[in-house]
């Protein structure tokens, strides 16, 4: 058997950094049909949105018994209208997942999530996500657009059908569901497609330049009535001092160029160039740092205390072993 | 009341509190945290103030000022913008905890007790420092001040507290002068029950105090030259002592020996002090003086340098052989009824200038401690007296700390006589630390220098540790006072002298004296 180098695995990664392959992929998602050709091209900045909205989750392993775990999540809504956010932080949402606790959780989650579908916390923060979302939309003002912190594909265990109904009550509406993905898994010859891209714009529009390309188009089990096909991804960089290109997933209907000019707008932040604005808030809202884990713990700790769970018994399920172990 | 931030952490002696992103926020501020809890009002002093931001990550404000300065390089200002900058920074003061008033607000105590956390920091009302007033004293120097603020609540010292040493504390430019003066002004106004002896090297006080509305009956000028007003100050050389020459020059050891020789030698004859100085200055043979006189013991150049300066010193145009002449009797009485005596002494050299102070502040320690000594009712009604040197560092250095020294003695001594030094110097840390810590009453004006507002630190009698950076950037006629009797060194705009003379009301009308009536006399 070779050995697994870490020179050959170097070689072998420069290659595919440096290889100039054109095959367009997404390791994470089979489902997108990509454009024949991707080219970058000018964008102008227009006006920010009358309204926006942001939503982003969180999450966090409060306890650990390996077989059993207890999570947090919640996502955390902003509205953003005349240059101020209002914030709505989202109710921490607690679950236990393991040792078959997560057939209840899934039972409860809606969505047409089956309730046999398998349950982690990367569902439970998703499932939080859209909820919220399917909140904003309903409460957004017609022309409005609904920034989601990610792309517009949930979690595969979230039925598109589902989704489908979310885009075309928000088309209804008026509203524009826009997502924002700030570390993308495409790929253009086995290299990150969007630092690719960054580079032949630079060299093509110049170094300050704001740009966007079409990339791919996916789902077509989600179409929207009224035309359009299903969701369209492209990836924008939208400031000239953006650090980073995103990728944007769109409404396969929507005026992609246009609703970037708008996004655009929003996205002058000087903390942030080059992403709006109100999805920073909504992130900021949504994270669950430690000091929030520690006190949703204490919490558990004072119903344990008062139920009569033996502190042993605390002890011996959520001792870190490998803490132990390693403090001989 | 409007809230100017929120306390949210720190200890007992210290809090930090958060404030809006606009708000002007001063070194040196006084603000009070409205404790709801407990009804106390905390005083705080803002010892600095920085920034703050909600966002976490490391080198977030750099990030933005970066972005920022890039749209002005390219002349593109106003390309990026911070949303929500009120929302996403602030400003956060640290303070220290003066202390807090009690909610009757009768009482003000030193703190040692946390405010409740997220107490409203707001402006200080004029009730917040009615406290002060008991504690401020009879010589007034100024208005309170907060930050840059100036408060309508005037400031000052004890006049007793003159006994207890006050040192001015200033680089060039500060208001040390004009602070002088304001004193000066209130000793006048104190109706005898002080007395001020205010030496002046650069004839800068002369003029100025003689504008005050009660010069004509408190102020007496004495002065080297002939000026207009002034009595003339001639100092007996009967009245001096070696101990004067010491103080005031800079001697060898074999120097020194060749003092007392030649003062043993001279004693013979009866005269008093330095009355010899006139004699052995037209001595013409100084080698036959020496070998017959002095038995060989003096060597002669070392003799030569005594003699040089004995001829310097009976030259002196202040300087008298008649001890009838001398102003030493005089500036003792008009000390005693509580005036304000300015030796005007420009003209001089410097060491002849510290003759002179030395002469006369022995002269005021002699008579104020006999009278303490041997007649304990005369000295009860005694003003207090304090003698005021300019560029004290150079009688009050570590290394002019001799048994000789008069200045090092009052300090030591002097309090209980009622007599004390008021030492104006722009170099406090050339003083000496241990007679530094003598001095009760602290006036701090700008210091740049680090070294002096170091020892000032380790010397003053309240904790002014944290105010560093505050005395660094005090302005002109601001200063921190510090002593025993306010519960904290308090910050202080010193008024103009000119506005003092303006605003002072006239002396009052001498008490009518009902005319003897002779008649009665006569049989």
């Amino acid at each position: 058997m070779a050995t697994a180098s870490l020179a050959v695995a170097a070689e072998r990664l420069a290659v595919l950094l440096t290889g100039g392959g054109r095959a367009l992929s997404d390791p994470t998602n089979t489902d997108l049909v990509f454009e024949a050709a991707i080219a970058p091209r000018p964008l102008a900045r227009a006006a920010a949105p009358d309204e926006v909205w942001a939503v982003d989750g969180g999450q966090a392993l409060v306890a650990d018994a390996r077989c059993l775990q207890l999570v947090v999540t919640r996502a955390a809504r902003v509205r953003f209208r005349d240059g101020e956010c209002v914030e709505y932080e989202g109710e921490l949402q607690a679950r236990l997942v393991g040792c078959g606790e997560e057939r209840a959780v899934a039972a409860d989650l809606g969505l047409d999530i089956r309730p046999d579908a398998a349950v982690d916390l990367n569902l439970l923060r998703d499932r939080e996500e859209w909820v919220a979302v399917e909140q904003c939309v309903a409460e957004a003002e017609r022309g409005a657009v609904v920034l989601v912190d990610g792309d517009l594909v949930p979690d595969w265990r979230i039925p598109s059908r589902w989704l489908k109904g979310l885009l075309e009550r928000a088309a209804a509406a008026g509203v524009t569901l826009v997502g924002v993905t700030k570390r993308s898994s495409l790929a253009r010859g086995g290299a990150p497609l969007l630092g690719q891209l960054e580079l032949e714009a630079e060299a093509a529009l110049g170094p300050r330049s704001m740009w966007w390309t079409p990339v791919a188009r996916t789902r077509p089990d989600v179409d929207v009535p009224g035309g359009g096909a299903g969701i369209q991804v492209v990836a924008a960089r939208l400031d000239p001092d953006a650090r980073f290109a995103f990728r944007v997933d769109l409404p396969g209907d929507a005026d992609a160029e246009q609703v970037l000019s708008a996004l655009a707008g929003l996205s002058d932040d000087a903390a942030f160039p080059g992403y709006p604005y109100p999805l920073t808030v909504a992130d900021r809202l949504a994270a669950c740092p430690g000091w929030l884990r520690d006190e949703a713990w204490l919490e558990v700790e004072g119903h344990f205390d008062r139920v009569g769970v033996p502190y042993d018994v605390r002890e011996r399920a959520f001792a870190d072993r490998h803490g132990l172990m390693e403090r001989f | 009341m409007e809230s100017r931030g929120r306390l949210f952490g720190k200890n007992v002696l210290e809090g930090v509190f958060r404030a809006g992103p606009d708000e002007d926020l001063f070194l040196g501020e006084l603000l009070v945290a409205v404790d709801e809890a407990t009804g106390r009002r905390y005083l705080f002093r803002i010892v600095d103030v920085t920034y703050g931001s909600e966002h976490r990550e490391p080198g977030w404000a750099e990030r933005v000022a970066g972005t920022l300065l890039a749209d002005d390089d390219r002349g593109d200002d106003g390309a990026h913008r911070l949303y929500e900058q009120a929302r996403r920074t602030y400003r956060v003061a640290t303070c220290r905890c003066l202390g807090y008033l009690t909610p009757d607000g009768l009482e003000f105590r030193k703190p040692k007790s946390l405010p409740t956390q997220f107490s409203r920091v707001v402006a200080p009302e004029p009730a917040d420092f009615a406290f002060l007033r008991t504690r401020m004293g009879d010589l007034p120097i100024g208005n309170l001040r907060s930050g840059e603020t100036v408060v309508d609540f005037e400031v000052g010292i004890p006049g007793d507290s003159l006994a207890t040493h006050v040192g001015i504390f200033a680089t060039t430019g500060m208001g040390k002068s004009n602070l002088m003066m304001v004193l000066a002004g209130g000793v006048m106004r104190a109706q005898g029950r002080y007395g001020l002896l205010l030496v002046d090297p650069h004839g800068e006080y002369r003029t100025q105090l003689a504008r005050h509305p009660w010069a004509a009956g408190r102020l007496r000028t004495y002065s080297a030259r002939a000026l207009p007003n002034t009595s003339t100050l001639r100092v007996g050389l009967g009245e001096l002592t070696v101990d004067d020459l010491r103080t005031a020059y800079d001697w060898s050891r074999p120097q020194e020996e060749a003092l007392f020789e030649l003062e043993r030698h001279y004693s013979r004859g009866g005269g008093e002090g330095l009355s010899w100085l006139l004699e052995f200055s037209t001595v013409e043979d100084l080698p036959g003086f020496r070998d017959v006189e002095l038995s060989s013991r003096v060597a002669l150049n070392t003799l030569q340098v005594v003699h040089r300066r004995a001829r310097r010193i009976v030259e002196l145009p202040c300087v008298a052989a008649d001890a009838h002449v001398s102003v030493g009797s005089a500036v003792l009485r008009d000390l005693r009824e509580g005036k304000v005596v300015l030796i005007d002494v420009s003209g001089l050299g410097s060491t002849e200038e510290v003759l002179v102070a030395s002469f006369l502040t022995r002269k005021v320690l002699d008579e104020w401690s006999a009278a303490y000594l041997d007649q304990p009712e005369v000295h009860e009604r005694l003003p207090v007296v304090a003698i005021v040197l300019e560029e004290a560092q150079r009688v009050l250095s570590a290394n002019k700390d001799k048994e000789s020294n008069v200045f090092p003695r009052v300090a030591r001594e002097g309090r209980k006589f009622k007599v004390g030094l008021c030492a104006v110097t722009q170099q406090p840390k050339l003083l000496d630390g241990e007679l530094l810590s003598q001095f009760n009453t602290f006036f701090i004006l700008g210091l740049a220098d680090e070294k002096d507002r170091t020892i000032l630190r380790s010397s003053s009698k309240q904790d002014i540790s944290a105010l560093g950076p505050e005395i660094q950037t005090l302005m002109p006629g601001e200063c921190l006072v510090a002593n025993l009797h306010a519960p904290f060194a308090v910050p202080a705009k010193v008024h103009l002298w000119s506005q003092v003379v303006r605003d002072c009301p006239p002396p009052p009308a001498p008490r009518p004296v009902v005319p003897p009536n002779v008649a009665a006399l006569v049989d």
